[in-house]
């Protein structure tokens, strides 16, 4: 079968799938016909807003824009020349709404939208100063956005899990443990990526410019307070014993032990929410003295509030409930302009961390019409972004340049924007291996590592091990199982290799594979290519940056995209000339590959002239050129 | 024309001596572009100004205070387990891990009284990096951009502001563009990555590959006539430039001695001040290095070790490795970070100490600066400051002021805004010798 009509019959067996179901009666999530609906809504409203601004509506985007625009925002990269050319060259009058499916339907949607959750939630792999990671909680993350969990059940597992950070039921409490030790940061930042609400300045004084004073954030934080770990206090007494025989020595129990202290016990989270919070030392207002006991009450929305006169432990549960059902607009709009941003380049009312209520948003019937959309949707992300994707406001033709179109870049199609880092590196690899989503996934490493070595292969995994150990219940039967522990891990000598069918079944990529930016290390290391292209360091929420330097250029000139791809004759790119016929047929394959359009008439005269110049080493030139080309490098 | 005659010229030799230098080294013919590098210097320089590089090391996370720079000895509920040790300066203590860092405090000026209005790290960070506090609405330039604007570079083949080790988003040119913002660099040991011809293309394609990739790119830019889209153009011409420069060996410390090398240490912070060294050598302007993992809410005293085992040595090289080659007198050595640690110890999270920005500690050495100096001092317990508080904003004027560049000039945005290097800032005259 021709890879044109591959992709053809991938949308048709797609859009068939939706009737097996008819039968049953459908909810606006699964319904075709109602999200044709909303778009339509939504394009009725543009339409009414550009009347009303008397303004021109801009065309539509051409069928080459529209295609490489829907491949960066929904699944992250470039096509192929393959998906390219089955999509330009077929001739059906449905085709953009079944790419929209094919790409929502692919791998490469949950990859792209993982590297977003990412950033949002600030996703490492490691910590700083602990051997205890965020692995577990990395891989519950990608697993929430593989299977499509609704934003509002996302919400409330990471805000109100408990419990064992390796059990892949309760593994969102590394939304906590990745912050051990720093809660009020770790409110703060639930506050601005859940609600769009910013309350970090709070956390240290009154918000001089807004209404949240220091009270408020402290009465808040009471929900959340009384975080620790799952009964770690019955290892201390060991631990401190082994601490001070380790500052003697090296010893070998130390590093045994280090695996139960940070890895087990370092990454539970045991402390549903207290209720409330003693203020802080250098508390300054008449409202409260230092060290006074405040009980948790909500700053807005419908009131919850939990005793001042006894610890409870569910303030948590009841802060999570509060953030999705009890703000009302608040919790679906903020996700709903996220969206928004995310397919339509800008959100409708900037920036998108700092909400404001529809009735004061830039387009307040938009913004409603949208909050309701995402509930009528029941948080489906997945169908939301289907239903903006579906509108003709998407397809609008690409805004030239926001300065010199008349009402600026508000609802007037994608303004012209870099590629992300992520989409820079996973268009790359696209170049150099074809479709990236055909390497297996990375997989959560469950193995026990004692000095840099996987241990006991076979035998017992992390999982098993933070289940024995954190069901332990007093001094005693810990002593007693680290013994036992200890003595295993000397018997097996940390050499063992053990199963070779558990080691196969680890997929693990180091730094320089040429997988997805979503399978690599979170943050990839800073002499890496996405680095140089902004990469957020996960620290803060946020923080990937679009600014061109040079050190972009070198790398796109001399570095890696030189040795994968324009010097390596196995690169993708070079392969899929190989049944072209005559010269003319290959320059427009290696356009379609990397600009996903046929060149233009005077483009193929100077791509000509280049290969009457140089021959078959032409070719190297003119994929070298595009990729240099800012064309490649943004997003129209 | 060596540099310094370059400093003292008039704005329009110095100029006209960029241009120069620019056509002569750039071994590559393509695209014209020349007008917009020498526009970089705007304004003359101060004559007096000792300072002409600037070598900016950002302890990320929030450095505490009471345990590096400003110890209470006295208080032993403020210090915990921390002790101070005396230094080189009357005066002087700093914390028991910065032992090396001791024997150089008579070359520093240590400001005890900084006080920032931001508690949250991407906030405090931002506004120790552009003097003005976040907004969604534009994005303002980091101080290494505002001194490339204002000063222009000395060198013109190489990167005038380069950021080791640095967070993306906090080395960027804000609104006055990619021209403005740091060359970064990854990893010191690897130095500037990618900056040679790969071995099997040879000149000639290259070059083909240039001209080809310009053609293309007029097209787009005609197209879509926008800022961003013109900057990877200009980069371009900025990368051959670069890469046909005989200052690349600036970027590549494996050519410093064995002597050099183990004066620095082998950690990856180390390796960054040795390359800002050869940097400024070269001429590079300002060049930024950070040290992250500051946040210490958990365990504070164990972090602090850990961090001040990275920072002591490298930084007692630094300082000394500039003294001995004459340019610490040309080099003004800054130590910042976004707040102090709370005297309160946290012991619910380990003895931890969590963000304090009414009170912290910044250091500056060379460059001008009084050595074994402190300036400002906070109360007793190093929660507030009790005399000479010295904003963030009064901070980055010091430090233009330093390189005599007016600190003072109003800058206009494309927005047609008004901004300058330190907002409201004014200059710590009384760290100056």
């Amino acid at each position: 079968m021709k890879p044109a009509s591959r992709l053809l019959v991938w949308c048709c067996l797609l859009l068939a799938s939706g009737p097996a179901h008819a039968q049953e009666r459908k909810t606006p999530k699964d319904d075709p016909a109602f999200q044709r609906e909303a778009a339509l809504a939504i394009d009725r409203y543009v339409a009414g807003w550009y009347r009303k601004e008397k303004l021109p509506v801009p065309a539509n985007a051409d069928d080459a824009t529209f295609l490489r625009r829907t491949f960066l925002v929904v699944a992250g990269r470039i096509p192929t020349a393959e998906e390219a050319r089955a999509f330009l060259e077929i001739d059906e009058p449905k085709k953009r709404e079944m790419l929209v499916d094919y790409l929502l339907a692919s791998p490469g949607y949950s990859s792209h939208l993982a590297n977003w959750t990412f950033d949002l939630l600030r996703l490492t792999d490691g910590r700083t100063g602990t051997s205890a990671s965020n692995e577990p909680y990395r891989a519950w993350v990608r697993g929430a956005i593989d299977r499509n969990l609704p934003w509002d059940q996302l919400v409330r597992s990471l805000l109100a899990s408990e419990g064992d950070g390796w059990d892949p039921q309760t593994a969102a409490v590394g939304y906590y443990t990745r912050d051990r030790g720093m809660p009020l940061d770790n409110l703060a930042n639930s506050m601005r990526v859940f609600l769009a609400s910013r309350m970090e300045c709070a956390q240290c004084h009154d918000d001089p410019f807004g209404k949240t004073e220091r009270h408020d954030f402290y009465q808040l934080a009471a929900f959340t307070h009384g975080q620790g770990t799952v009964r770690q206090n019955l290892m201390q007494p060991l631990w401190d014993e082994l601490g001070k025989s380790n500052e003697r020595g090296r010893s070998p129990d130390y590093a045994a032990a280090q695996i139960l202290w940070d890895r087990v016990y370092g990454m539970s989270l045991s402390g549903g929410g207290r209720g409330r919070i003693e203020l802080p030392q250098d508390y300054q207002y008449r409202d409260g003295h230092p060290g006074d006991l405040v009980a948790a009450h909500t700053p807005f929305g419908k009131t919850v509030r939990m005793s001042e006169r006894k610890d409870e432990n569910d303030g948590r549960a009841q802060f999570a409930e509060w953030v999705v059902a009890k703000t009302g607009p608040q919790f679906p709009a903020a996700i709903a302009n996220r969206m928004w941003k995310r397919v339509m380049g800008k959100g409708i009312s900037e920036p998108v961390d700092e909400y404001v209520p529809p009735e004061k948003s830039p387009q307040p019937e938009l913004a409603s019409q949208l909050a309701k959309l995402m509930v009528d949707l029941e948080y489906d992300l997945k169908s939301f972004q289907r239903v903006l994707l579906l509108t003709r406001t998407y397809g609008f033709a690409t805004n030239p340049d926001p300065s010199i179109v008349a009402g600026g870049d508000d609802l007037h199609g994608r303004k012209i924007e870099r590629l992300s880092a992520e989409q820079v590196w996973d268009s790359l690899v696209t170049l150099a291996d074809g479709d990236p989503d055909q390497k297996p996934r990375r997989t959560l490493d469950d193995r026990i590592f004692l000095g840099g070595k996987p241990v006991l292969v076979g035998r017992k995994t992390m999982s098993q091990l933070s289940k024995e150990v954190l069901a332990l219940k007093s001094e005693s039967e810990v002593r007693a199982y680290f013994t036992d522990f200890a003595a295993q891990l000397k018997r097996d000598g940390g050499g063992s290799g053990g199963d070779t069918m558990m080691m196969a079944s680890t997929v693990r990529y180091d730094k320089d594979a040429r997988v997805r930016a979503s399978e690599l290390p979170s943050p990839a290391p800073r002499d890496h290519l996405l680095y140089l292209f902004g990469q957020s360091d996960r620290e803060v929420v946020n923080a990937s940056s679009r600014d061109p330097n040079v050190s972009q250029v070198l790398a796109l000139m001399n570095g890696f995209v030189q040795r994968q791809l324009v010097n390596n004759p196995q690169a993708h790119v070079y392969r899929s000339l190989e049944d072209a016929s005559g010269r003319e047929e290959k320059i427009r394959r290696v356009y379609l590959a990397i600009l996903s359009r046929p060149p233009s008439d005077e483009e193929m005269g100077w791509m000509l002239e280049e290969l009457d110049a140089s021959g078959d080493k032409g070719y190297a030139n003119i994929v070298s050129a595009l990729v240099m080309s800012s064309e490649f490098l943004f997003l129209q | 024309m060596n540099r310094n005659d370059l400093l003292k010229a008039d704005e329009g030799s110095r100029r006209a001596f960029i241009r120069n230098a620019a056509r002569v080294c750039l071994g590559v013919q393509v695209m014209p572009f020349f007008g917009s590098l020498s526009a970089a210097a705007e304004a003359a320089i101060r004559a007096d100004a000792k300072a002409k590089h600037v070598i900016y090391l950002f302890m990320n996370g929030g450095m505490s205070h009471l345990d590096t720079f400003d110890p209470k000895p006295k208080k032993k509920d403020v210090m915990g387990p921390m002790e101070a040790i005396p230094t080189k300066a009357d005066g002087i203590l700093v914390g028991l891990h910065l032992p090396k860092t001791a024997q150089v405090m008579d070359k520093v000026c240590v400001i005890n009284s900084m006080n920032s209005t931001q508690g949250a790290h991407e906030q405090g960070s931002y506004v120790m990096h552009t003097s003005y506090a976040m907004r969604g609405t534009i994005k303002h330039p980091a101080l290494g951009a505002w001194i490339m604007k204002l000063g222009g570079r000395l060198n013109p083949d190489i990167p005038g502001f380069v950021a080791i080790d640095t967070a993306s988003d906090q080395s960027g040119g804000g609104f006055f563009g990619a021209k403005y913002a740091a060359a970064p660099i990854g990893s010191a040991t690897e130095g500037l990555q990618d900056s040679k011809r790969p071995a099997q293309v040879e000149g000639a394609d290259f070059d083909r590959r240039l001209a080809l990739a310009d053609r293309l790119n007029r097209k787009f830019h005609e197209r879509y006539p926008n800022a961003e889209v013109k900057s990877y153009e200009e980069l371009y011409q900025e990368a051959i430039r670069l890469m046909n420069s005989k200052d690349l060996v600036a970027f590549d410390i494996r050519k410093e001695s064995d002597a050099t090398k183990q004066l620095y240490g082998t950690g990856r912070f180390a390796q960054g001040c040795l390359l800002a060294r050869r940097l400024v050598e070269h001429g590079v302007r300002f060049v930024e290095v950070q040290l992250g993992g500051w946040d210490t809410h958990y365990d504070n005293f164990a972090a602090v070790q850990g961090r001040c085992n990275e920072f002591d040595q490298a930084y007692a090289a630094l300082i000394t490795d500039l003294a001995a080659r004459g340019k610490l007198n040309e080099t003004l050595v800054v130590v910042a970070t976004e707040f102090g640690r709370t005297p309160v110890i946290n012991t619910e999270h380990k003895n931890g100490r969590d963000h304090h920005p009414s009170a912290f500690s910044c250091l500056l050495a060379g460059g001008g600066v009084k050595g074994g100096y402190k300036h400002g001092e906070t109360d007793a317990s190093g929660a507030r400051v009790r005399d000479k508080l010295v904003t963030v904003q009064d901070f980055n004027a010091t430090i233009g002021h330093a390189l005599g560049l007016p600190w003072n000039e109003t800058v206009m945005s494309p927005s047609e805004r008004p901004f300058k290097l330190a907002d409201k800032g004014v200059p710590v005259a009384d760290v100056f010798a």
